[in-house]
Parts: C-alpha cells; structure tokens; sequence
C-alpha cells in the first residue's frame, strides 16, 4: 500500500515518534539510555557517514606527500588547490566528467520515455492484452542482473540483425538502460491512482490518447517523474560494470570506468581531487533533490513487497 | 462514475454492444480499420517504446542465456552446441567451490553487519524529536557516492602500512596496524565493511518508511498496559515490520550474491583468490582471457546461480509465509 | 477522427526515424585517400608526450599525402582487448604483446603483411628470433616487433646509499639481493624488495621471471600439447626465497597488491628499493610518474650458476586488422615502417625522432633489446647520442651485463594462463605466513596444464 503522492503524505519527516510516550520520556531510565543512544547514533552518523566524505575533501586539497606520511592532519604545509585543477585539466577529469553528463542524460530520457509510454498505455488505454505485458515486466523483476550480462554483451558486439557492433556507442549505454520494470511499475501504479474523471473530462472536451498523454497526464506526474528522474540519474553517474565492457575507447568512459585506471598514472593528491569531483554532482543533487531520493527509496521498500 | 477498474478504452473502441433508444445493435465487425480507429494503434505505438527496449534488452538477451550456456561461442567462428559440457567444465573448475564460499561469506557477513544495524538506527531515528532530517540525510549520504569513488576512497584507507589512515587512526588508540586487503583472512570482511557503508543507508530509509505506517494506537495501548519500551519493540514494532524486514533480507541476500565491484576493484579477487566471488568467475570466464571468452561457461554459470537464487527465494517464501501471514 | 490521422502521422514518423538510425548505421562512404587508424600513447599520457605523437604524425602525413592517420589512444590489457576483437573496434594497427601475437596470427585476427614486410629495405636484417615472434606456424609474417625488452632489476641509488650500499653495484646474486633488501628494510624503514602480485597475471609473470633466472622452466613442448612444469623445484626455491623475505626478513613492505603501474608508481615516490620488471619501464617512470632521475638504477637480474638460468625477455609486436584491404595494409606497413622501425634502421630518421622527443621531455636512449643485430643496436645508439636525456650511467650495470646473459623467451604455449594460474601462488605466499608452497604449485600446475590443453 502506498500513499497517494500527490496528497500531503506522512512523510520520513512529518510523521512523529509514536514508539516512547512523552511520559516515557520523563523517565530517567529512558531519556538517558535511549536519548543517550540516539545521541550516540547521531555522533556515529556523522563520524562514519560524513567522516571519510570530509577526509576526502581535505585530502582532494592537500598536497600528496601530506597525505601519505601524516593522513590524519590539517594542512601541515598549507593547501594545494591545484590538485583540482590538474585533476580537471591535466588528468582530463573534465572531459570524463561531460562524459558521465552525456550518459546520464541520454539514459534519463530513455527511462522516462519509455516508462511514462509504457505506463500511460498499461494504466489508461488499458488495452485487453495488457495483463500478458504486465505478467512479463515482472518477471524481469524476478531475474537477477546477472542473468543479462553476458548475451547482453553478446548482443552489443554482434546485433542479430544490424551487422554493426554497437560497442563504443553511447547507444549501448542508453538504450538497456531504458529496461527498468521498476521504473514501469512505479508510473503505472502511480496514474493508476490519477483520478479517472480527469480523463473521461478530457475525453468529453474531445482529446485523443496522445492529447490526453501530453497536456493531462504527463503534466500530473511531476512527482513519480521527479523521483523517477533522481533515480535514473543516480544509477546511470554510479554504473561501471557495463559501461566498462561496452566503453573501450578511454576519451568517451565514464567517470567510475576511467578513475581505476588512471590511478597508477596520477599522483595521490591529484586523484583524490579527482574522486572528490566525482562525487561533487551526486552529492549536491542529494542535498537539493533530498525529498525525491528518500521518499523514492521509501516506496522502493514499499513496491517490491 | 468511472472507477480506476474501468478500461479507458471503453471510451473510444466500437466494439462495445451500442444502445440506440434501447435497442440493441450487432456488435460492430473488428475489421483493422475498426482496431486503429478504436485506438488500438495509438495503444500500440505508446507500448512500442517499453516492447521493443524490453524485448532487446531484457526478454531476448534471458533466452540467449539459455541458449548460450549449451553453447561454445567465441564470436570469430559460428556457434556450436556441445549440450551439458559448459556445465560440466563449470562443475569442475577447482576455483568454484572457492567462489562459492567466498560469496556466501560475504552475504553472510553483510547480513550480520548490515541487517540488525540499520534496524536500530531507524527505530532510533523515528523517534527523533529533532534533527530528523539531518539523521536520513547522514544516514543516506553514502549510498548516493558512486560506488567506484567509495571503494578507491576505502583503498587508500585500507593501506596496511601504519602510516595508512586506518592504522593511523587505530593506531592512536594502541590497535594494529593491520593488513586489511593484504591478508586472505582480513581481505573479504574489509569488503564487507565498505560495502555496509555504503548501502546500509538505503535501508535505514526503507525501514524509516515503513515504521511510519506502523499504527500509533498500538503503541498507546501497549504503554496503557504498562509495556517497556523493549517490550513495545519487540512484540509491536517488529511484528508490523516482518513484511518490509522478510524482504530487505530476501533482497539483500539476492543483491550480495552478486558482488562484483568491490572484489574487482580492491583486490581484484585476491589475495590468494580470497575475494574470488561467483559474479567475478563469471566475469573471468566471459572477458579474462585477452585471447577471447568463454562465453558458454560463463552463461552456465550466470544461469545456476540464477536458478539457485529462484530456489533459495521460493524456499524463503515458504519458511516465512507463516511469519508473514497477516 | 482527430487521434487517427495524429496516429497515422506518428506511425509515419517513427518509420522514417528507423530508416534514418539504419542508414546512418551503415558503412561511411569510402574517400580517396586511405584513412587508418593508429594505436598512439597509452590513455593518461602528458599533454607533451601527446603533442609528440601528433607532431610525428604530422611528418608522416607530410610525406604520405595520400594516407590520413586517425590515432587512438591504445593500451594493450587483457579484457579489453577481447572485447575490441570481438567487436572488431580495433585500431587498423594496434599492438599486442609477444605472448599473444602468435596465437593471434594462428587464428586468424591479424592481417597476413608478409609481401608488404618483405619488401622493407632492411628486412634481412632481423633478428630471427625476434621475427619469429610474429611469424604464424604456417609461416606467415602477422606482426612486426615493436621494442624487444629484457626483465631488469631497477633500484634506487638513493635508498642504496641510505642503507650503506653502493649504488653502482646492484646485488649481482639472489642471496646478495635478499641481504640488500634486508639492509635497506631495516635502516630505511622502505620497503627493500618488491615485487608485483596483482591477480592480473603480473605476479605470474615477475614469479616466471624469478624462476627463469634460476634455471627453471615453466613448460616443455608447444602447443596444446605442451607439459606444464609450472611445480617444478626451481619454483620450489623461488616461493621459498620469496617467503622468506616476506616473513623471515620483513623486507617487502606492508602491501603487496602492486601490478605494473602501481609498483613503477611506487618506485617513482621512492618507497621502494628494488624491484623487477621490463628494461624499458624508465619511459613510464617519466612519463606517468614524473620520477627524479637521479634516484633511478638499472642492473641486471641476479642469475644462477647454472646452464639453464637465463633472463625472460618479452617485447611488443605491432599487427594489423584482419579486415584491413589491400590499401589500408599498405598504409599500415608504410606507418609501422615509419614510426616503429626506422628510427631504428635509418640515421635521420633516427635523430628527428630523438629531437622530437626531447622537445616534449620524454625519455631518448632507454635500454632496450636489439631489433636486428647488435651491431645496428650499437649504431643506433651512437646516432641519437647527442640527445640522449636518460641517466645512462646509472643503466651501466644493465648495459654492460645484459649481452652476457642468455635471453629465454617467455613460455610459449597459453602464456597468459600460466601466468594467471601462477597469481594465487604467489599472493598465497607473500599473505599467509603457513602457506604450503609444494600444493601451491601442484594445484597451479594442474589449473595451467587444463588451460593448455584447451588452447585457452
């Protein structure tokens, strides 16, 4: 069961505690050990889940030698900007970073286009075959990623039908990654909770199916297509294994395929600026788009169950 | 009143009986024309997109699989059929049963840290009165680090020299300093560890999710009774949680069964094939020899863990149902 | 009705989208001039050592208007290179190590250039042996050889001097080597000898190195029938030296994972003291790792004093695709001719090369193995003299000794497997202080003998 998204939902952050009373909380018992554990766990939280992101950062400053022989201080020979801007230039992670924008663009509007398709014909036009499609998306659901990956490849290289290896192609990145059921899953049920007299309106006002996608129900979905959008970004700035074999050629890799490799050839204090770059995007989209992100993984939770 | 059951294409098909002043007439012949004009062919070119990107990328390269593994292919010379041989060479390949073992460690050890953990740390965080946004915010921050930054990060933190950031650090505390990746004994759970850092914060969320549905009342009238707080965790919160936590634990066993980058970017399956797990013998068979693959035993191999996967599944549906039955 | 002709519309769009990805799909028109494509640097390379190779094929261009050079960045690793022959994405020259070329050549993923190759000026003067490598077993000439290198042992003069050791004479046996590591170890605190252990056929290759040197041979025979040996008691000896520097010595640092670039990186920060690897690494120690020269050694591998101990020497071969036509071969052989062989062959070819690498600060005169005879080698060398920028009397340990020493290919038959099958011994060793050295290599030999007999 999940909430509605458009309406105001108990959210991660507006529903309150509801495990220890307020008089429960007056108790000493409680208010030292189980604050004391939240405490705790807030200290912990920022120690482990902050601490190596804040090392990196320093570190992405520091000179190399610095790092190497004292980790763990604070700029004892000042701080080397320049890692960041030979990581961008002479590394090339700029190049590398457009790289990984490209892709993930590419692969967002793929994702999006084919689940809001997808998932406006399955929920509104509801044709009789509709069931038959259904029962096939989840069944990739069911199927671990590993079963796709070799004949995947095989396909890439060898397409049946085009004598044209797709390797080295942005297309090949793109286009599977389009293949996301969960993503189809998540649209439908989303406009199968739309209201219907939206559309039987649309319908009376003399709108045909591709009316009624574009101007009704596409500009209803922003919140499915908003977290839709955040994951499909995500997942496309964090792939390696694929975009390691179907990549080849080093100029148009990826920022997770290029960083192993060039790591023998960089100087540490360059390459941890170069990791911390990397991680720029991700964490900044986190901090704006948080909604997006927690409440997508909120519903994850609740989908696949 | 239209309700969510009903087919929009009701709407617009002819192919419903129509009613002129109540008579009924003959059901209108289902001629092509009828069928684009019904919107069968807008339906079908909505659907075009997701059958055709499904139907490459998903539903063909699944039957290939099966296909492949009674294969030999090496993409020079056509392929040919050599019936159960993959399987067979698989069966007998002395680094499998290391594989295996080692995958299995490491799903178990990623339950052990990464499954009772989370738990806690939600049910604390749900009862937060403040700061609630700044604990998921935290909680999630290493799950949205690409995954190749995070385990390069590690490995500098893994040096096992004592001047290494984590012997330095334990090394304040008289601790170490330790071998980490460089020891077959201590190698896997540092990639446990990374890898517990890195996505036990999705499931901090999941569970933060799901104990906001949990029913307050219950809760009221656990304290009217005069239940501890332990008791109220333990006879409330975890029996309405025992759907969300059967398949966290479900999908995280079938996620850790598929390892691959950790063990290929920290050691690359060493030392000693200590970190060898099944996705990496997978991806060894398949693009490991620069002379060309061997693409059949590695589909063999990707289909019995898959197949093990889908027994394991149905047998773990079937020892919980009881649990889960509401 | 309005959505059926916006239907009919839609259906005639997408069509004619398809048409349009499938046409564009196909092969570009040919054009008058022959367009190939080139390995160049290896991905990473400086912006200087870039515009090197750019300014080299400027002068090819130059002199060959007819052909057009497409360079690609190119590095030779083992998956990698799979999937580019699988995908037929290879550049129309590209390189591949000795290892692989004849294995390639035999199945047919490299071009047949016999009759362009023979036509070459100084064809007869090849080394046999090292045409031979890219020569096919029916006799065909798959591949020209790039650079010929012999495994070396590369120290640092300053830790040499650190410990009390004298930096112009490298340990010239194994017992001395262990002592020298053992000393820096200790009055250091670096790590004195190291040697790469990655799961990446590295380890199996410096370990073959090792015991090649002490006489030991990792096959007997070629081809899938081939015996592997990979347990024989040299390597017996070589694991237990190995162990105990590891554990009895402690001179091997505290990490162990290193494969080619991290160990020569490494080297290059000065942590390490000794370690082995091919003679012609010093380009990378600039190129990647900006190393301060006056640090560098180069001396030659400690052999025993035996018949059989010999040097493992290894080399690059340059190829060409299969699918290449009679053009495009034409123009790949005239490129090799050019940019890999002549500098060799021919004076001023020879000194244009240095000057143009000396203008972007790379390496000229790094020790390599002679091409053809030793006598060209010799006068090769004396030609670029005057810009020879490397610290070639540091090299003098490795110069003067290394025509002494018996070059013994490296084993022929499934080379890469040998290697790889040899990886988990020596990660066993140098991570598990009880590790039972003789099943090691018993269970490494049966992996290698099974991939042998499949030809894998």
């Amino acid at each position: 069961m999940i909430a509605f998204p458009g309406r105001r939902s108990r959210s991660v952050e507006a529903s309150g505690p509801a495990l220890v009373g307020p008089d429960e909380w007056r108790r000493p018992l409680v208010k030292w050990g189980f604050g004391g554990a939240q405490l705790l766990l807030l200290v912990g939280l920022i120690v482990i889940g902050l601490g190596p992101l804040v090392w990196l950062a320093k570190s992405a400053i520091t000179p190399t030698n610095d790092t190497i022989t004292y980790p763990m201080a604070l700029f004892p020979h000042g701080a080397a900007w320049s890692n960041l801007r030979e990581a961008w230039t002479n590394v090339q992670v700029g190049r590398y970073f457009w790289n990984t924008v490209e892709l993930a663009i590419g692969s967002w509007f793929v994702q999006v286009f084919v689940a809001t398709t997808a998932g406006f014909a399955l929920s509104v036009l509801r044709p009789k075959y509709a069931r038959v499609i259904t029962a096939l998306l989840l069944t990739t659901l069911f199927v671990p990623a590993v079963v796709l990956l070799v004949p995947l490849y095989v396909e890439i290289v060898h397409p049946p039908l085009i004598h044209h290896s797709f390797i080295d192609s942005y297309w090949a990145v793109w286009l599977p990654a389009g293949a996301s059921a969960f993503n189809v899953v998540l649209v439908t049920r989303f406009f199968d909770n739309l209201p219907r007299e939206i559309f039987e309106a649309a319908r009376i006002d003399g709108a045909g199916p591709f009316r009624l996608f574009w101007s009704v129900v596409l500009p209803m979905s922003r919140p499915i297509l908003g977290v839709v959008s955040v994951f499909a970004v995500l997942a496309s700035w964090k792939d390696f294994l694929w975009p390691l074999l179907v990549l080849t050629n080093p100029d148009e890799q990826p920022l997770s395929v290029r960083l192993p490799q060039i790591q023998a050839q960089t100087s540490l204090g360059v390459f941890l600026a170069a990791l911390f770059i990397a991680s720029l995007v991700p964490i900044i989209g986190f901090l704006i788009f948080q909604r997006s992100f927690l409440r997508g993984t909120g519903l994850g939770g609740a989908i696949k169950g | 009143m239209a309700t969510v059951d009903d087919p929009i294409d009701a709407y617009w098909t002819d192919s419903e009986p129509a009613r002129v002043s109540g008579h009924e007439y003959r059901r209108a012949r289902r001629t092509p024309v009828t069928w684009v004009r019904g919107g069968g062919l807008a339906t079908l070119l909505f659907l075009l997109p997701m059958l055709f990107v499904f139907g490459a990328f998903s539903w063909y390269p699944i039957v290939r699989t099966v296909i492949m593994s009674v294969q030999h292919t090496n993409l020079v010379s056509p392929a040919t059929w050599v019936g159960l041989d993959n399987f067979r060479a698989v069966l007998h390949d002395p680094l499998l049963p290391k594989a295996v073992e080692n995958t299995a460690e490491f799903a178990g050890l990623a339950l052990i840290f990464g499954y009772p953990v989370p738990l806690v740390a939600a049910v604390l965080m749900s009862e937060a009165r403040r700061f609630r946004g700044v604990y998921s915010a935290l909680a999630y921050l290493p799950v949205v680090i690409p995954p190749v930054v995070a385990v390069l990060l590690w490995k500098t933190f893994y040096d096992a020299s004592p001047t290494g950031v984590f012997n330095t650090i334990l090394g304040w505390v008289h601790l170490g300093p330790y071998p980490w990746l460089q020891s077959q004994q201590t190698a896997l759970p540092s990639l446990v560890l990374e890898s517990t850092w890195a996505n036990a914060g999705g499931t901090v969320i999941i569970y933060l999710a799901a104990l906001t549905g949990v029913n307050r009342e219950l809760y009221e009238a656990a304290s009217v009774d005069g239940a501890s707080l332990w008791r109220k965790v333990w006879h409330i919160t975890i029996p309405q949680l025992r759907g969300v936590l059967l398949l966290t634990m479900i999908l995280q066993i079938i996620g850790t069964a598929q390892v691959f980058l950790e063990p290929y970017l920290f050691t690359s399956g060493g030392p000693a094939n200590a970190t060898l797990t099944v996705l990496l013998l997978i991806f060894d068979y398949a693009f490991g020899n620069s002379l060309g693959g061997d693409y059949g035993q590695a589909t063999a191999l990707s289909l019995m863990l898959a197949a093990f996967l889908a027994v394991f599944s149905l047998a773990y549906l079937r020892a919980t149902r009881s649990w889960s039955a509401k | 009705m309005k959505s059926t002709r916006m239907t009919a519309l839609l259906a005639v769009i997408v069509t004619s989208l398809l048409a349009v990805f499938a046409s564009s799909v196909s092969s570009a028109a040919t054009a008058k001039t022959v367009t190939i494509s080139v390995a160049s640097l290896i991905p990473g390379s400086t912006p200087a050592a870039i515009a090197q190779f750019n300014a080299q094929v400027a002068e090819f261009q130059k002199a060959n208007p007819s052909i057009k050079i497409k360079p690609v960045e190119y590095q030779w690793t083992g998956p990698t290179f799979a999937a580019k022959l699988a995908a037929g994405t290879l550049p129309t020259v590209f390189e591949v190590p000795f290892t692989d070329a004849r294995t390639l050549g035999d199945n047919g993923q490299l071009a047949d250039i016999t009759t362009e190759v023979t036509n070459l000026p100084y064809f007869s003067k090849y080394n046999k042996a090292v045409l031979a490598e890219g020569t096919t077993a029916k006799g065909k000439i798959v591949a020209l050889p790039k650079g010929a290198y012999a495994q070396a042992l590369h120290y640092n003069r300053k830790l040499f001097v650190a410990a009390g050791l004298d930096p112009n004479k490298p340990p010239t046996t194994w017992a001395q080597l262990a002592a020298d590591a053992k000393q820096i170890a200790q009055a250091t605190g670096k790590t004195g000898y190291a040697e790469m252990a990655k799961d990446d056929n590295t380890a199996g290759w410096i370990f073959t190195t090792v015991v090649y040197s002490l006489g030991g041979r990792m096959e007997v025979g070629r081809g899938t029938s081939a015996q592997a040996t990979l347990n024989n008691p040299k390597a017996v000896t070589a694991l237990n030296m190995l162990k105990k520097m590891r554990w009895t010595d402690n001179s091997m640092g505290s990490n162990f994972d290193y494969s080619w670039g991290d160990i020569n990186q490494s080297f290059a920060a000065g942590n390490i003291g000794m370690y082995i690897s091919g003679s012609d690494v010093y380009t990378n120690l600039v190129s990647a790792s900006n190393i301060d020269p006056s640090i560098y050694g180069l001396g030659t591998i400690p052999l025993a004093k035996n018949k059989t101990a010999g040097v493992l020497g290894g080399g690059t071969e340059v190829g060409v695709r299969p699918d290449a036509n009679a053009a495009a071969r034409a123009a790949a052989v005239k490129w090799i001719d050019f940019f890999y062989e002549r500098p060799l062959v021919n004076k001023a070819q020879a000194i244009r090369n240095a000057q143009t690498l000396v203008a972007s600060k790379q390496p000229v005169g790094v020790p390599a193995l002679p091409l053809f005879n030793k006598k060209q080698y010799d006068l090769a060398n004396t030609w670029i003299k005057p810009y020879i920028n490397v610290p070639l009397a540091q090299m003098k340990p490795f110069n003067t000794n290394i025509f002494n020493q018996q070059l013994v290919p490296e084993p022929a038959a499934s080379t890469q497997s040998v290697y790889h099958s040899l990886d988990a011994a020596v990660e066993a060793v140098l991570t598990d202080k009880n590790a039972n050295i003789q099943q090691l290599l018993d269970a490494a030999n049966s992996t290698a003998q099974g991939l042998i007999s499949q030809g894998k």
